[in-house]
């Protein structure tokens, strides 16, 4: 075993410092009863009461969420079936354009995506009536699009390294080749998927740029509240709901470490 | 397994087609974030019935690109009236408003209406909403104790004079980054009456600015509100909005920061922000709905209240707040608004030849 070197102590708290020392200051001024960000006014919940009473922010982050989670769902569905043809049909014509096609929107830059959409959407109006205005859809369909491409790295790297021999192995013993996919594959490729689903959840949360080019009436996100509250100044009540999403995040992944660990527990 | 796959994809469809589908009165406003008073729309729905959606974007640009796109579904859109709106008046993305039918269109400051009269004959497409100044603001203290009685209060000498720039230097002065502002503002120091693009003007101008290039710490729009108020700056220039916010910052930090925010005696530029009726609204009908209540008084003098941003309704002056009725950085004193300038379109030429003279006076060569 590695011995403990203090060097290697200290890297890794400068490590974990790098990565958490943002997000702690930021919950710790969440309680902060000055509205500057740079003073500290002494210890308040205030802003936890303000923002149970922003009625706009707060749908605003409601509609972050529901595009968020629906937009991980079919990017995860999507994504996996590329990864499965990229990875599966690699003697099919078409193969390698397809590789490139579907990643492309990883390496392309946001504003672009964004406005090329938001003239796909009008053309599409115009000609033939669908989608019908922009909002909450238009918004969802934007997202899928380039979170697909990720997910599709993810799980074509797992899908890649997947021993086939387990797939064979059913085959021969009689599986349907839709069983065999549902119950060996999946199963297998499992991890991936999830990451892929909170990767695809993470990015469009994120988004301002793509979202603001095709949001329509009654679809502001979260970030656009953000961004747009320069304007007359940013209250630390967006700090309050980044503290809330932060605990509601660490205590889901708490507890499926929990879960895990025993499940290890009682395998083992 | 198939099966469950299957009811999970038709759930999924379900959410899609969860889009409202009320049968009630929309009105679309599309505009930052609290840029009204928090009553606003709920009285307005309650007045009307008409139910209000209120969407945000984060810049002008981002509100531009959407009207230039088309069918943008929105009823009602605050852009800035330069270039922003001026912009579009001239692609003819707006309808008029009816404005002259609109009851107390007449309480509506004469003065700024003749202002936006060159991209708005006749005031039929734009109504004034809130206005403001580009002006300097400065760390009452510091400033007061480094220039003691040479202390020049109101006025443009702050950054542009180069015997007292220096002094202030070491404490941090800012400037905008944003040619046509920081010209016209040196323009406005020499004593020009109005923005001038010419190349001779133009020139002056930059020799100006280029002359205390040396004691300019930055050039940045928005990083002087926080640097304002925690006192690590000492003289910004920068929009009424943004340095009347690092006032109140300051105040409420309570760490003995006071700005002083002021319109230069020399005259400053005046920025208007207008609501207008793209002219593909589903419901212009209730868009002028709003417009007409917009215009009484209470209404907008409580968005003032709100907002600390002058409005143009002079019969709303009397409504307002002691605090920003007498503001000077709100309400400038009659003697200097005569003195405040407009910032016209630049033809393209003019625009190029400015940011040229720009990238030089910044890279400082």
């Amino acid at each position: 075993m590695l011995k403990k070197h203090p060097l290697l102590v200290l890297a890794l708290v400068a490590g974990y410092a790098f990565l958490y020392a943002p997000i702690i200051s930021l919950v710790v001024y969440s309680f902060n009863d000055s509205r500057l960000v740079t003073v500290w006014g002494g210890f308040s919940t205030r802003w936890y009461g303000e923002l149970m009473n922003n009625e706009p922010l707060l749908e605003a982050a409601w509609m972050s969420i529901k595009i968020a989670g629906l937009n991980a769902s079919l990017a995860v569905v999507l994504g996996t079936l590329a990864a499965l043809a990229l990875v599966r049909l690699r003697k099919q014509r078409g193969h390698q354009s397809l590789g490139v096609m579907v990643t492309a929107p990883l390496v392309m830059p946001e504003i672009m995506i964004g406005l090329s959409l938001l003239l796909l959407f009008v053309a599409m109006e115009d000609v033939f009536g669908w989608p019908q205005g922009r909002g909450m859809l238009t918004i969802l369909l934007a997202h899928v699009t380039f979170s697909m491409a990720y997910v599709t790295v993810i799980v074509q790297s797992r899908l890649a390294h997947m021993d086939r021999s387990l797939e064979e192995a059913a085959l021969d013993l009689g599986a349907r080749p839709m069983t065999v996919f549902f119950t060996i594959t999946l199963p297998l490729i499992a991890p991936a998927l999830g990451a892929g689903w909170l990767l695809a959840f993470t990015l469009s949360m994120d988004d301002l740029v793509i979202a603001s080019f095709v949001s329509g009436p009654g679809s502001t996100t979260l970030p656009m509240v953000v961004y747009s509250s320069v304007r007359l100044g940013v209250s630390p009540q967006i700090n309050a709901l980044a503290t809330i999403i932060i605990a509601v995040v660490a205590l889901a992944v708490l507890i499926t470490g929990v879960s895990l660990y025993r499940k290890e527990m009682r395998q083992a | 397994m198939l099966k469950r796959v299957a009811t999970t994809g038709l759930l999924m469809l379900g959410l899609l087609h969860l889009a409202p589908t009320t049968a009630q009165e929309t009105l679309r406003i599309y505009n930052w974030s609290d840029y009204i008073a928090e009553d606003t729309l709920a009285n307005f729905q309650q007045q009307t019935g008409i139910r209000v959606v209120y969407d945000l974007y984060d810049s002008n640009e981002m509100l531009e690109a959407k009207m230039l796109a088309g069918r943008s579904g929105y009823d009602l859109v605050f852009p800035s009236a330069r270039p922003f709106a001026e912009r579009l008046m001239k692609a003819k993305l707006y309808q008029p408003i009816d404005s002259h039918s609109l009851s107390g269109w007449q309480q509506l400051d004469a003065d700024i209406l003749a202002s936006l009269q060159d991209m708005d004959p006749g005031n039929q497409f734009l109504l004034p909403y809130m206005w403001g100044t580009t002006g300097l603001a400065y760390n009452r203290d510091k400033v007061a104790a480094i220039l003691g009685d040479d202390m020049p209060g109101d006025s443009w000498r702050l950054v542009f004079d180069p015997a007292i720039a220096s002094r202030l230097a070491g404490c941090g002065i800012a400037l905008m980054d944003d040619a046509l502002e920081v010209l016209v503002a040196a323009q406005a120091y020499l004593g020009m009456g109005r923005a001038d693009y010419s190349q001779q003007a133009l020139q002056q101008a930059a020799a100006v600015v280029a002359a205390v290039r040396p004691q300019v710490r930055y050039f940045h729009n928005s990083q002087t509100i926080n640097d304002l108020a925690n006192g690590d700056l000492c003289v910004a220039h920068g929009y009424s909005g943004d340095m009347l916010q690092a006032q109140s910052r300051a105040q409420e930090a309570g760490q003995g920061v006071h700005i002083e925010y002021v319109v230069p005696r020399e005259g400053a530029v005046v920025w208007t922000d207008v609501a207008a009726i793209p002219v593909d609204a589903p419901n212009p009908k209730a868009a002028k709905q709003f417009l007409s209540y917009l215009l009484q008084p209470q209404v907008i003098a409580d968005i003032s209240n709100s907002v600390q941003y002058a409005n143009a309704n002079l019969a709303a002056t009397a409504l307002l707040d002691e605090q920003i009725r007498h503001h000077p950085g709100i309400y400038p004193p009659a003697a200097t608004r005569q003195r405040l300038l407009t910032l016209p379109l630049p033809e393209d030429k003019q625009a190029r030849l400015m940011s040229r003279t720009w990238t030089r006076i910044k890279s400082g060569k």
